[in-house]
């Protein structure tokens, strides 16, 4: 315990000295190339205290315990620190994968690439395939010793930043759809890739449409076994829940629940007393970010002593993107007509930024990716509680 | 030793749910004594085993799945908290002795509502006149007052410091309150005036102020515990029946509405779980967090059995609207807790307070 309580302070005095002041002004109507830098500028900062990677193994450059993570996080949060949004996909899903199902060559090229600041897009979902992953239609075909990929790819993350994409597409066409599937790292130089941003809900561009026409992709670059890419990709979802919800627990338990505070006591002319409707919903946000945040912390020890499920995940992803939206809508409200001129948040930040309006619209950035919430709640339902599936479509 | 003590715990919990599965919802008190639950907080020495609120309050959240009838909330959750508080002495160590062994129910009169959080914990005063001492004031819905062997009243000296008045229960009668919840024992307690020996004001140990408060806190807490034992009863029972009764040819859990009706009741249980565990470890560490902490769990959790046992009769349909079905024991149940020692809006009042 001790030694945590050191942890902390030296997290501590390390957020004090180096989460760059006035960050948020500055990546208000940022440039992407602002962005860019901005983002790698922080990631090389938060490498050379050892922050960059906490959760890794040691060997290649990560190894602080579960409870330090957890401690490192809410440091993070309690300094209101800038998120690494653009190194997401490689320090988590790409890494994760790797580790998980990666070849000693593939981990060797990839993993200190990533700490080098390397940028990695995700390239799963389609426009037939979005909750029904599964049935994703993008082919690889072998030839020689390389494959050859054609299809269509969406939201894909950052992709015209990234220099990799992970990428799941179908390898045996007859097989029934989850057995059809292998796992690719793929280079985003290759020839025959066509990137088109997709313009989202709240005006930003964060994300991408991508078209593969014969695009070669060397068989050193598949990931676990021909056909087998869909329990890899398994590992891919999870690595996104667990210590990443706990971060962003925390920081609607800290600036989330402070700027809304601030807004509250605006929209009431200065003081929140005596109590009234404003504080009661501030409370029952409070109370349910509280227990949100012990539900991480049980969630991250349960995946530490190995007893972790994909329910407690689906759990915790649920209330936090519910919750993300109950609050900005919330403050949206209290922030009234001014909220509706303010044209831009800023990036590099969390879902609860204070911008209230485009806060609210953009979560439903979390109410529908990874999973929306009724494919979640169906998740709970029958393996959580065990209730009996669908009957299966005819197909 | 954090292992060691939630797995102490976890079989404790075993435990009582298998006593209590075996004894029906009107477990006999004495039943209850001999696993020493009347003593679980007690000091060794008094016959108790020594152990902490957080042990209190797994046989709480026991009781609430059970939906038992028992002086538990009475006896031990509020009298052997209190007459922990109070400054060591041959009749109160008497006292904590016969309820170890299961020997004395004790109820404690105070507010029970609203003013138990937002307002003074001690209804009763004390005055002296002409060399005696007089006990006013009221209390009402006090819990397990009836067959109580013991009444400690919590009063307010003219000097405004509380103090614990002890009265015997032949001495002053309390009055039943009829409850549409058939599974708790309230009464009315009316000192009237009544005169008491010196000896029958009991100071506390501490600061008096916390003591009190920190009683409230207790009483909060366990019926937040009550409340998620019950939610977790009415998931359970509804999962199970959703799973086994068919219409249009399939189990009706395998249709979304319901499936995602359950999944949201597991998602209240599994929050209410971790804040009143959050603050079942506040309050037994007696952590300065503990009230803010109880407050959540209480407002969280006493909403949430209400609409996790509303949502059971709704999914068991017609028939989890009759009586024989009992779920309306629970929902009773749970929208008593609600109100009692604090409604959810009163105790995110006390928490919206810190927001200045």
């Amino acid at each position: 315990m001790a030694d945590l309580d050191q942890f902390r302070a030296q997290a501590q005095e390390w957020c004090a000295a180096h989460v760059p002041a006035g960050w948020r002004q500055a990546q208000t109507g940022a440039s992407p190339e602002q962005f860019t830098e901005f983002q790698q500028a922080w990631f090389a900062e938060l490498r050379s205290a050892g922050y960059a990677v906490p959760h890794w193994p040691a060997e290649w450059g990560g190894g602080l315990s579960t409870a330090e993570q957890v401690v490192l996080y809410q440091e993070l949060a309690a300094h209101d620190a800038p998120r690494l949004v653009l190194a997401f996909v490689a320090i988590h899903h790409a890494a994760a994968t790797l580790l998980a199902a990666g070849t000693p060559d593939q981990r060797r090229r990839h993993l200190p690439a990533i700490l080098d600041g390397e940028i990695w897009c995700q390239g799963f979902s389609e426009p037939e395939a979005g909750s029904d992953l599964a049935s994703l239609r993008t082919t690889a075909r072998r030839s020689g010793d390389r494959y050859l990929v054609s299809g269509q790819k969406l939201w894909s993350t950052w992709a015209m930043a990234a220099d990799w994409c992970l990428l799941l597409a179908r390898t045996d066409t007859q097989a029934p759809k989850r057995r059809g599937i292998s796992y690719f790292l793929l280079d985003m130089r290759t020839p025959g890739i066509e990137l088109r941003p997709i313009r989202q809900a709240t005006g930003e561009w964060h994300f991408c449409e991508m078209f593969l026409d014969e695009v070669e992709i060397p068989a050193s670059s598949l990931v676990g076994a021909e056909n087998e890419g869909w329990q890899v990709a398994q590992t891919t979802l999870s690595a996104e829940r667990g210590m990443t919800m706990l971060e962003l627990a925390e920081r609607l338990g800290n600036a989330g629940m402070t700027r809304l505070i601030a807004t509250s006591r605006q929209a009431a002319g200065g003081r929140l007393t005596p109590p009234g409707l404003i504080t009661d919903q501030l409370a029952a946000f409070e109370t349910e970010i509280t227990g949100l945040r012990a539900m991480c912390r049980s969630v991250v020890d349960s995946h530490d002593i190995g007893r972790g499920s994909l329910v407690d995940a689906s759990v915790v992803k649920l209330c936090y993107s519910e919750l993300l939206q109950r609050m900005t809508d919330f403050g949206t409200g209290l922030a009234g007509l001014p909220a509706h001129s303010e044209m831009q948040k800023p990036l590099s930040g969390s879902y609860e930024s204070g911008t209230w309006l485009l806060d609210f619209i953009g979560s439903w950035e979390w109410t529908i990716p990874g999973g929306s919430s009724e494919i979640q709640r169906s998740i709970i339902g029958e393996r959580g509680l065990g209730l009996p599936r669908e009957p299966a479509a005819t197909s | 030793v954090r292992d060691e003590r939630a797995e102490a715990r976890e079989e404790l919990r075993t435990v009582a749910r298998t006593l209590l599965a075996k004894s029906g919802p009107r477990p006999d008190w004495q039943l209850l004594a001999g696993p020493g639950w009347p003593g679980l907080e007690i000091a060794p020495e008094l016959g108790g085993s020594g152990a902490t609120f957080a042990e209190v309050a797994v046989i709480a959240t026991e009781l609430g799945r059970a939906a038992a009838v028992s002086p538990f909330l009475g006896t031990v959750v509020l009298g052997a908290g209190l007459l922990a508080a109070i400054s060591p002495q041959s009749s109160r160590d008497e006292m904590l002795s016969d309820i170890s062994a299961g020997r004395s129910r004790v109820a404690v009169a105070m507010a029970t509502g609203d003013e138990a959080v937002t307002g003074d914990v001690a209804p009763f005063r004390v005055q002296r006149a002409d060399g005696r001492l007089t006990v006013h004031g009221t209390a009402s819905f006090v819990p397990d007052v009836i067959a109580a062997d013991h009444l400690l009243l919590l009063a307010r000296q003219e000097s405004g410091e509380p103090v614990t008045v002890r009265i015997g229960a032949t001495e002053l009668r309390a009055q039943p309150q009829p409850l549409v919840d058939e599974t708790r024992r309230v009464g009315v307690v009316d000192a009237n005036g009544m005169q008491v020996a010196d000896e029958a004001a009991w100071p506390f140990a501490g600061d008096p102020e916390v003591a009190v408060a920190a009683l409230a806190s207790r009483a909060a807490l366990a019926v937040a515990c009550d409340s998620l034992g019950i939610a977790e009863a009415m998931l359970e029972a509804t999962v199970s029946y959703v799973g086994k009764r068919y219409q249009f040819g399939r189990p009706i859990g395998s249709f979304q509405a319901v499936k995602h009706a359950c999944a949201d009741m597991l998602v209240q249980v599994t929050m209410a779980r971790e804040l009143v565990s959050e603050a079942a470890d506040a309050v037994a560490a007696d952590s300065f967090a503990a009230a803010a902490a109880v407050s959540m769990a209480k407002s969280y959790a006493c909403a949430a059995a209400v609409s996790v046992a509303g949502k059971a009769i709704q999914l068991h349909g017609g028939i989890g609207y009759t009586w024989e079905a009992g779920l309306h024991v629970y929902l009773k149940r749970a929208a008593l807790n609600r109100s009692l020692f604090g409604s959810p809006s009163a105790h995110r009042q006390r928490l919206a307070y810190r927001y200045g």
